[in-house]
């Protein structure tokens, strides 16, 4: 891959897009599930899970220097291990984003479009994203940085529209279930900064390693902070009772959202901002995806992968029967178990890189 | 993006370099023969040829022109005049006249004959002589017609190179602003001038238009408008990548910060490049004006420009697809309105912006005397009746009226055009799938200008990917406070002054 102009401002709005608008999908709700009020204080949890391993791996790419991930994989562990390796991330990141592919398309077609076919609008959704995709990283990378300016206002106009109707004492019990609940189910769920991780592999590709991970860092903290607010307000809105029965927790508030006397139903203004995160999501998703996938099978090119990986979406999304289904027993299940995975491959890489002598140098 | 077509260019090229060269006899009956023969005098009008006896050698001299591109005045005082009476040792002694060029080919005396000089044979010489004495017809210098401004000059370009060259040399006074010449067209060789500041202008930028200048294989290119569609890189793009524009001021601003400007003869205007999404949104007169006041307009045209893209697509959507959105009071006010309407939303604004776009080219052809009439059988006819007669409601006369207007605000033509076509694709997304596909197509419209460079330049730098600038893009600094040029053209020299207790600052 050949270095692109892009600066650590691009991957700062990245991160915040990818990580930073899992407030708006269906994070919320799962979390919530078992989190009930407290569930704001679980991405706490999943972050700390998650952080030395992911630190792990910064460290690694810092001491390689011009590897990214998947290079780093195989430079460390060989090519028989690293191919296997590479190619149980690449599942893992692909299967999410099948599973979420059909949850944001369940959305669209629940909140917006009920009488059109789900198949129709993740047809659409996906033709949208196979031509964005196709356009490459330095065009990803503006056009986030760009378009999130606006996409981030709408959730602070929202933010600001709600916090005059959020109760505070409502974060009591501050523990919810219970504080043992809340560390398990928080460090099940530290998949969802999965996309920290896939990230990497644009490590090389963008002007210094400094401002890769500068970015990623303040674009992280940022995010997660977002997250953490966003689920607060969450929880003062909907208190204990009503929490884990939400399914769509950032439309529902949108619905309660009115702009003085006149503007009363305003989700639709909402959810043209919601569509446009959705939409680069899924583009730097499927772009990073293939990117795994190329640089796994020690491609030249990797784009001729982004039709097939995006064509297959669609079938595969559609296998699932319902979205009750989806979200709750497949997507929950995947996310659990990628939480190890991301855990655990950091450490092994650094105990062979270790063991090799690779580091000392 | 098409091999095939550079490949037949390559082909093209190869056969030209293959063509011999003549060069010129000593005899001077042969050369006067083979000219006459090269123009065909004995039918072509304007071409004269005039035979002389020079005094200061006592030889025949013959001279050839084309009598409706030369000074006639100017031959005669500079040049037979001279010849008749003037003493000396060389030619060079006799004909005094500013430019005095040598000649070895036939192929240049062609050339030079076409561009208006005279050639001068002498007898027992191999070597002719070209003398300027070019005359062409053209305008004097007059306002802009389409980028008008209340405060800042109000020259423009006009259809005479060198006056557009010294347009520009009038405000830039500087011994590195280079107006260097290239040749294009095969059959008709025109001259296309490349103004830069030399140490200023990044080099591989330069090399890159040059390089395109010169591989161009076309017979002829008349005009800088040609010029850009056989020079930008994507011809198929909605978006334009070379700016276009017909104020001089303008481009010496442009020239100023390291980038590159082509003037051609028979165009009033000129071409800069690289050029970056910012370029085409800005106006010069955001920075005749004040600071305040240049912002302010900035704003206007940010909102014009969103409107005039989205407001009839998002009225579709909204009113098809959410109408739970509108609020009440406003919804009963729509479908009231609608009520003896037959035809769907979707069809009631296409005829509306339609008809829209068809006043609006019928108003730039229509011959001056009808000009009044067009605009009151537009407005009358397309207007009023056709809301009385209920085929369009009046909503849809107020949004449309709207989204037109609103697109005048967006100064630059080149990219009015493509915000004008943007529009008709957003209403039709529009229509299917409502705020859905219009989202997706705004998207994909957005990652596609990202994707876009013009000559290696990307489209939304110095925005992103980021470069050191003055940060002139949505809004403009203080002038007083522009400290750099725009980095995403690697200017030789960023920094444009000397900021107290700060180093130099050479990228």
């Amino acid at each position: 891959m050949k270095k692109t102009r892009l600066k650590g401002r691009e991957i700062i709005a990245i991160v915040l897009l990818i990580i930073g608008f899992k407030l708006a999908d269906t994070t919320p709700a799962q979390y919530a599930q078992e989190g009930k009020n407290a569930f704001w204080l679980m991405p706490i949890v999943s972050l700390l899970v998650m952080l030395p391993s992911f630190l792990l791996l910064m460290y690694l790419l810092k001491k390689y220097k011009d590897k990214n991930l998947i290079q780093l994989i195989f430079s460390i562990l060989g090519k028989k291990v690293g191919v296997f390796m590479g190619f149980i991330i690449f599942l893992l990141s692909y299967l999410l984003l099948i599973l979420s592919a059909r949850n944001y398309t369940n959305q669209i077609t629940m909140l917006y479009f009920p009488e059109s076919p789900t198949t129709v609008i993740m047809f659409l959704f996906l033709t949208v994203i196979f031509f964005g995709a196709k356009r490459g990283l330095q065009a990803i990378g503006t056009a986030t940085y760009i378009t999130l300016p606006y996409l981030k206002l709408s959730i602070l106009v929202l933010a600001a529209a709600i916090i005059p109707k959020v109760v505070w004492l409502r974060i009591f019990p501050i523990f919810g279930d219970g504080l043992g609940t809340i560390l398990l189910e928080g460090a099940k769920r530290g998949s969802i900064f999965f996309d920290l991780f896939i990230l990497t592999i644009a490590y090389t590709a963008i002007t210094s390693n400094k401002s890769f991970a500068k970015g990623i860092y303040f674009g992280g903290a940022i995010a997660f902070m977002e997250i953490i607010f966003f689920f607060l307000l969450y929880t003062t809105l909907f208190d204990y009772k009503s929490i884990d029965k939400i399914a769509f927790p950032f439309h529902d508030v949108t619905q309660y959202v009115n702009f003085g006397e006149f503007f009363t139903n305003v989700e639709t203004f909402f959810m043209v901002f919601w569509l446009g995160a959705a939409f680069l999501r899924f583009v730097i998703l499927i772009y990073f995806g293939s990117w795994l996938l190329g640089e796994t099978l020690q491609l030249d090119e990797f784009e001729p992968l982004i039709f097939p990986l995006t064509l297959f979406v669609f079938p595969f999304s559609m296998i699932v029967e319902n979205t009750i289904t989806n979200e709750l027993i497949f997507r929950n299940y995947l996310l659990s178990i990628t939480t190890p995975v991301l855990i655990i491959f950091p450490i092994i890489l650094w105990i062979v890189a270790k063991s090799k002598g690779a580091l000392t140098k | 993006m098409f091999p095939l077509f550079k490949k037949s260019e390559n082909k093209e090229n190869k056969q030209q370099t293959n063509v011999d060269k003549v060069s010129i006899y000593k005899d001077i009956k042969k050369n006067e023969q083979y000219t006459k023969q090269l123009f065909s005098s004995d039918i072509n009008k304007d071409f004269t040829f005039r035979t002389v006896t020079a005094k200061y050698c006592d030889k025949q001299v013959d001279m050839f022109f084309y009598s409706s591109i030369v000074n006639n005045e100017k031959i005669y005082k500079g040049i037979v005049r001279p010849l008749l009476e003037a003493d000396g040792k060389t030619i060079t002694d006799v004909i005094t006249i500013e430019s005095l060029t040598e000649i070895k080919d036939f192929d240049t005396v062609v050339n030079q004959i076409n561009s208006g000089k005279a050639v001068i044979f002498i007898d027992d010489e191999d070597t002719a002589y070209s003398v300027n004495v070019a005359d062409f017809q053209a305008r004097t210098v007059q306002k802009p017609e389409n980028e008008r401004v209340v405060r800042g000059p109000k020259e423009a370009f006009t259809e005479g190179l060198g006056t557009n060259v010294s347009l520009i040399r009038k405000r830039f006074h500087n011994r590195n602003l280079i107006a260097e010449t290239a040749l294009v067209g095969e059959r008709s060789q025109l001259e296309v001038s490349l103004m830069y500041v030399n140490d200023l202008v990044d080099k591989d930028i330069l090399k890159n238009v040059k390089d395109r200048l010169e591989n161009l294989s076309v017979d002829n290119i008349s005009n800088v408008e040609l010029l850009e569609q056989y020079l930008e890189e994507r011809p198929y793009s909605l978006f334009p990548t070379i700016l276009y524009t017909e104020r001089p001021d303008y481009a010496a601003q442009f020239i100023e910060d390291g980038y590159i400007v082509l003037l051609m003869d028979n165009s009033s205007a000129a071409l800069i490049l690289p050029a970056t999404f910012w370029s085409f949104f800005h106006s010069p007169e955001d920075r005749y004006s004040r600071f305040l006041f240049g912002n302010f307009t900035r704003i206007l045209r940010m909102t014009a420009f969103a409107i005039t893209i989205l407001s009839s697509a998002t009225y579709i959507a909204i009113t098809n697809f959410h109408s739970e959105m509108i609020p009440p009071d406003l919804l009963l006010a729509i479908t009231n309105s609608r009520e003896r309407i037959p035809l769907p939303l979707f069809i009631e604004v296409i005829i509306m912006e339609i008809a829209f776009e068809l006043i609006r080219e019928a108003g730039i052809r229509v011959p001056n005397p009808l000009g009044p009439t067009i605009g009151i059988v537009g407005a009358l006819i397309l207007g009023q009746a056709a809301v009385e007669a209920g085929i369009i409601s009046p909503i849809i006369v107020i949004v449309a009226a709207l989204s037109g207007l609103t697109s005048f605000a967006i100064s630059n033509t080149s990219l009015n055009t493509a915000v004008r076509i943007s529009r008709f694709l957003f209403i039709f997304s529009a229509s299917f799938f409502g705020m859905f596909s219009l989202v997706g197509a705004l998207f994909l419209w957005v990652i596609y200008m990202a994707s876009i460079k013009s000559f290696g330049v990307p489209y939304f730098s110095p925005l992103s990917p980021s470069f050191k600038s003055s940060g002139d893009m949505y809004f403009r600094n203080i002038i007083k406070h522009e400290m750099w040029r725009p980095g995403q053209i690697k200017p030789n020299n960023l920094q444009k002054k000397n900021i107290p207790n700060k180093g130099d600052s050479k990228p």
